[in-house]
């Protein structure tokens, strides 16, 4: 019927991927409260839920761009869908990550006789903001420039540049969560010493997990501009990364100056 | 950004205005909704012609549609059908794949327009709108059948 359809609609075929994302998430979550609560065999099906989620996620998206890229399906208003898919899921997690930052202030503005009425906690070892932290909040931001690089390399269809533009703004993104890496190999507390832990690395390591979201997504972009899928007039795909990507490396600018050095001094 | 956005909607505006309608359709039929045009970027007065030189990996209906926009063409037969008033000795003509589909009368232009009234044409049953009395026929132009993909026979062509 393709010959003769006369609406710009995606009609998608079935696919097993919905269920079987559904059951890796289960598996997860009820893998992980085991864990998290020393069940009998909780790591094994935490492990095994994760490794069926990310073999679904793999195996779903790659479905998308062979529909997209391979089979044109997706005409100008079939790519409206991923676009305002994409701004709503970021629009969620602004306002997740929105929850940590004030479970963080609520904290720490009125800080409980418990800790001494002190923040940071009576007893709590911090980091000094003007190390590592401060080292590691100019790298995001840089790699947003790099990746306005790659965007504008694309539009201008220099294809070999914007592949190096996205290398450097994927070098950059492993730069910044190798130090993350450093800072909390070496810092003085942990998440379970007080609310102080609990907040600093529930509101740094989220953030530091959508990084390697964004790393992961601007990887896969990488790899398909390589490959010569994303064009002049259709690259939804690497659209969606970078607005991921100026979400992620705006925000570090919140923990630094609100959990790093206004409540680490 | 927003001078764009708004030109064109003004000029899809006095557009409609142009071909002022007496008949709205509905999507029923043949599944066709309206999409906006807010993202249509291809300078189509240019001397770029082929597809190759806008986007040359472009396949499928992707490709169909540029195609057809390069031409000034519209691939895609998304708009709600128009045309004079209907009436008895003169019906409006309402096309459809199947043997119904959902229409809007709109009533007839200026101060005869009315609140858009939505009913089912059916094939065989002409309709006359109760506010205005336009009168609508629907005409089948596909297989026939239902609309809503449970056929008894056919079953196989719905995509």
């Amino acid at each position: 019927m393709i010959e003769s359809q006369r609406h710009s609609y995606h009609l998608v075929d079935p696919s097993p991927w919905p269920i079987s994302g559904s059951l890796g998430a289960l598996a997860t979550t009820v893998g992980g409260v085991m864990y998290m609560h020393s069940f009998q065999g909780g790591a094994t099906l935490l492990s095994l839920g994760l490794i069926f989620l990310l073999y679904t996620m793999f195996v779903w998206w790659r479905d998308v761009l062979r529909e997209s890229t391979l089979e044109g399906h997706h005409t100008k208003a079939v790519q409206l869908g991923p676009r305002y898919g994409s701004i709503l899921f970021i629009v969620s997690e602004v306002m997740l990550l929105f929850a940590f930052f004030w479970a963080s202030s609520h904290s720490s503005l009125a800080p409980t006789v418990e800790i001494g009425g002190i923040w940071p906690p009576k007893g709590i070892g911090v980091l000094d903001p003007w190390e590592i932290p401060l080292l590691n909040t100019p790298i995001l931001p840089s790699s947003g420039a790099a990746v306005t690089w790659a965007h504008h390399a694309i539009l201008a269809g220099k294809e070999k540049r914007a592949v190096y533009a996205l290398v450097a703004t994927v070098s950059l993104a492993l730069v910044s969560t190798g130090f993350q890496g450093m800072e909390y190999y070496q810092a003085p507390s942990t998440i379970s010493d007080s609310i102080y832990g609990s907040t600093f690395f529930l509101a740094t390591g989220f953030h530091g997990f959508h990084v390697i979201i964004g790393t992961l997504f601007l990887i896969v972009c990488g790899i398909r501009q390589y490959l010569g899928h994303l064009t002049k007039k259709h690259h939804v795909g690497f659209e969606a990364a970078a607005w991921y990507w100026h979400f992620v490396d705006v925000v570090r600018l919140f923990p630094f100056v609100s959990i790093y050095w206004w409540g680490g001094i | 950004m927003w001078k764009r956005a708004a030109s064109l909607l003004l000029a899809r505006r006095s557009a409609v205005a142009a071909q002022r309608a007496p008949a709205i359709s509905g999507s029923a039929a043949s599944g066709l909704r309206r999409a906006p045009a807010f993202f249509s970027t291809l300078d189509v007065g240019q001397a770029r012609t082929r597809v190759e030189d806008v986007m040359p990996i472009a396949t499928g209906l992707e490709r169909e549609e540029i195609e057809a926009e390069l031409q000034g063409k519209k691939r895609f037969d998304m708009d709600a059908p128009v045309g004079p008033f209907g009436t008895k000795e003169n019906p409006a003509i309402i096309q459809s794949y199947f043997d119904k589909r959902i229409v809007g009368c709109p009533g007839d232009e200026g101060e005869d327009e009315h609140d858009v009234v939505w009913f089912w044409l059916e094939k065989g049953k002409p309709h006359e709108c109760p506010v205005c009395t336009q009168y609508f026929k629907l005409e089948v132009i596909g297989n026939g059948g239902n609309p809503d993909g449970h056929d008894d026979e056919d079953d196989h062509h719905h995509h």
